[in-house]
C-alpha cells in the first residue's frame, strides 16, 4: 500500500484563544514520498515534535489537511477513525525506553500488535522476529525490561514499534544518549530495515552526518515554518544559507570547505559523506595531486 | 489538564499579591474558623462583604472564582440537600418517611451553601494570589514552633516544595507516555470499565519508574551540591511582615468582633 504523506497548508496552534496561544506549525505544505528516507531538521522549538505528532493523528491540524495513504486528517477527524492509521505509522519517540512497562521483554514487544488485533500467538511470533531484527539475544526475552542496560532498553522499545509492522517508521532522535558505537549500529539497523521491509522512514535528528549518510529527502523547519525541502546535496549546497539559519554542515562537508580554503582547490560537488570525501581526495591525488598548493 | 492545579496562580501586583504569604495563610484559616460563628443572614452578609472586598483588593477576574466552585458543585449540592431534607423545625411543608422539608431545613441549606461558597472563594483567593512555593515557605515558617516537639518541619516543607516543583514535570511526562502508548494502539478513555482500567497500566508503570529514577537523581544532585538538611539554611525568598499585613489581620479581627455582636442580634 502506498503511504505517501502530504501536508496541505497545515496550521497547528496550541491552546488557541487563550493567553498561552502558540502557533507551532505555520502554513506547512510538504510531501514525504513513499519509500523515501526523509530527515526532519530544525532547532528546538521549530515545530518538529508537533509535526511528528501529526503523522499518526496524535494531533490534528487546526486548519489545513494531511493525506496519509488513503486517510485524510482534518481538524474534524474523529479519534476513532485514526486507529487504522496508527497501525501503519509507527513512531519511536525520543527516549522511547520510557514507554516500557510489561513484565518481560517479549510481552512488551508484543504489546502493540496485540492492541492492533493480532492474537497472543501471532503477536509473540512477530515479537520474536523483531527482537532478532534489533539484535536482542534470545536469553533477554524473558527478563524484565527494567533489568536491561539503557541501550538494550532502547532496542526493546524500537522492536515494540517495529512489531506493529508499520509502513512508515518515524524516528525522533533515536540515537540520543547512546555511545558512538551504539549510535552507528542503530543507524545501520534502520537503514537495513528500511531496505528489507520497504519502509518509508522519517528521521528527526540534529546529526547532520546522519542526514548526509542516510537521508534522500530533507525537510527544514524554523519557527513552525517550512524553510527548505530537498535532497541533502541541495540543502547543504549553500553554506552561507546554513549559517544564516544556524544549521551546520556534515563533518565531511566542513572538512572539504576547510580544505578548499587552505589549498585553493575547488571540489566539483561538495562531498557530504566521509566516503565521497575520501573518494574525491583519492581521485585528486591520483590525477596528480601536485596541483594542490600546500599553503 | 495542565491547568488544573498550578495554572491557578495569577501573577499580579495588587495589595493582596504583595502581602506576606504567612499573613494570607493565617487569614485564610482564620476566615474558615470564623465562618462557623455566622448564624443569621446578617452575619453572612457581613462575611460576603469581607470576601468581595478581599477579591476586589486582589484585582483578579471574578470568573476564576466561579471556576473554583465548579468542580465541587456536586459535593456542595449533596450536602445542601442533606441539610434540607434531614433537619426539622419550624413549619413543615412536606414529609415522606425520614425525609421532611421544613422551614429550618431550607434556611440551613442556604447557610451551608453560603458557607461552602465563601470558603472556596477565600481559599481560591489564596492560591490565585500566592505562588505555590510561597505557600510552602509560609507553611515552613508557621510550623517552626512545632520543631520543639520534634516535628520534622524542614523535611515536611522540602517534601512540599519538591512535590509542587515536580507537578508540571510529571504532567509533561504523562502527556509524553500517553502519546507513546497511543501510538502503540492504546485507547485511553474508551471502551468499558475493564478496558479503561487496563489502559491505565501502561501509563502508570512507566510514570512510577521514571519518578523513582528522578527521585534518586535529585537526591544525588542535592547531595553533590552540599545539601545537609534544612538546619541553618538561609532562604532565597525572604519575607517581611509589612504594615499592610498587620492591617489585613486587623480588618479580619474587627470583622470577627462585629460577627460576635451580630450573632446575638
Amino acid at each position: 500500500m502506498a503511504m505517501a504523506i502530504i501536508f496541505k497548508t497545515v496550521n497547528y496552534t496550541y491552546q488557541p484563544d487563550t493567553p498561552f496561544e502558540q502557533q507551532a506549525l505555520d502554513n506547512i505544505s510538504v510531501e514525504i514520498p513513499t519509500g523515501s528516507y526523509t530527515a526532519l531538521i530544525g532547532h528546538t522549538g521549530s515545530g518538529k515534535s508537533t509535526f511528528l505528532q501529526h503523522l499518526n493523528g496524535l494531533l490534528r491540524p487546526t486548519s489545513g489537511e494531511i493525506l496519509i495513504g488513503e486517510q485524510i486528517i482534518t481538524t474534524e477527524t474523529k479519534n476513532k477513525e485514526l486507529g487504522e492509521l496508527r497501525k501503519h505509522v509507527g513512531i519511536v519517540f525520543q527516549f522511547p525506553e520510557a514507554q516500557l512497562f510489561e513484565e518481560t521483554v517479549i510481552k512488551d514487544i508484543a504489546f502493540a500488535p496485540k492492541n492492533f488485533g493480532k492474537t497472543e500467538a501471532e503477536a509473540e511470533i512477530i515479537a520474536r522476529k523483531m527482537a532478532r531484527q534489533v539484535g536482542l539475544g534470545e536469553e533477554l526475552l524473558t527478563k524484565s525490561p527494567f533489568e536491561l542496560s539503557g541501550g538494550q532498553m532502547r532496542r526493546v522499545a524500537i522492536a515494540g514499534i517495529l512489531a506493529m509492522e508499520p509502513e512508515v517508521l518515524v524516528l525522533d532522535e533515536p540515537t540520543a544518549g547512546l555511545d558512538p558505537k551504539g549510535r552507528l549500529e542503530m543507524m545501520r539497523m534502520f537503514k537495513r530495515l528500511k531496505e528489507e521491509q520497504n519502509l518509508t522512514v522519517v528521521l528527526v535528528t540534529h546529526q547532520m552526518d546522519d542526514v548526509a549518510n542516510y537521508a534522500d529527502n530533507v525537510i527544514v523547519l524554523e519557527e513552525g515554518k517550512l524553510i527548505a525541502n530537498g535532497t541533502p546535496s541541495e540543502i547543504f549546497s549553500q553554506p552561507d544559507w546554513l549559517v544564516e539559519h544556524h544549521l551546520a554542515l556534515p563533518k565531511a562537508g566542513e572538512f572539504a570547505l576547510a580544505f578548499e580554503k587552505k589549498t585553493g582547490y575547488k571540489f566539483s560537488t561538495l562531498p557530504l559523506t566521509e566516503v565521497s570525501l575520501a573518494r574525491q581526495i583519492a581521485s585528486l591525488l591520483h590525477e596528480g595531486g601536485g596541483d594542490v598548493h600546500h599553503g | 489538564m495542565g491547568k488544573v492545579l498550578l495554572g491557578r496562580y495569577v501573577p499580579g501586583d495588587s495589595i493582596v499579591h504583595q502581602m506576606d504569604p504567612r499573613a494570607k495563610l493565617i487569614l485564610s484559616f482564620f476566615f474558615i474558623i470564623i465562618i462557623f460563628l455566622a448564624n443569621n443572614w446578617q452575619s453572612y452578609v457581613l462575611l460576603l462583604t469581607l470576601t468581595i472586598g478581599s477579591i476586589m483588593a486582589a484585582k483578579v477576574n471574578f470568573a476564576f472564582f466561579i471556576k473554583g466552585v465548579r468542580p465541587l458543585i456536586w459535593l456542595i449540592l449533596f450536602t445542601v440537600l442533606l441539610q434540607i431534607f434531614f433537619s426539622s423545625g419550624g413549619t413543615i411543608f412536606w414529609r415522606w418517611g425520614p425525609f421532611n422539608l421544613s422551614y429550618f431545613g431550607l434556611i440551613n441549606g442556604a447557610y451551608v451553601f453560603c458557607r461552602f461558597v465563601l470558603i472556596i472563594f477565600m481559599s481560591t483567593l489564596l492560591t490565585l494570589t500566592t505562588a505555590p512555593l510561597e505557600i510552602a515557605d509560609a507553611l515552613e515558617k508557621l510550623m517552626m514552633p512545632l520543631k520543639k516537639i520534634k516535628v520534622p518541619v524542614y523535611e515536611i516543607s522540602l517534601m512540599l516544595s519538591i512535590a509542587l516543583r515536580f507537578v508540571p514535570t510529571l504532567m509533561d511526562e504523562t502527556a509524553k507516555i500517553m502519546n507513546a502508548q497511543r501510538s502503540r494502539g492504546v485507547n485511553f478513555g474508551e471502551g468499558n470499565i475493564m478496558q479503561q482500567i487496563k489502559s491505565v497500566v501502561p501509563l502508570l508503570v512507566p510514570l512510577f519508574v521514571s519518578s523513582f529514577n528522578r527521585a534518586e537523581d535529585l537526591a544525588t544532585a542535592m547531595e553533590a551540591r552540599g545539601y545537609r538538611g534544612g538546619e541553618g539554611r538561609t532562604k532565597y525568598r525572604v519575607h517581611y511582615w509589612h504594615t499592610s499585613d498587620t492591617t489585613g489581620c486587623a480588618v479580619f479581627v474587627i470583622v470577627m468582633l462585629i460577627l460576635l455582636f451580630v450573632r446575638h442580634w
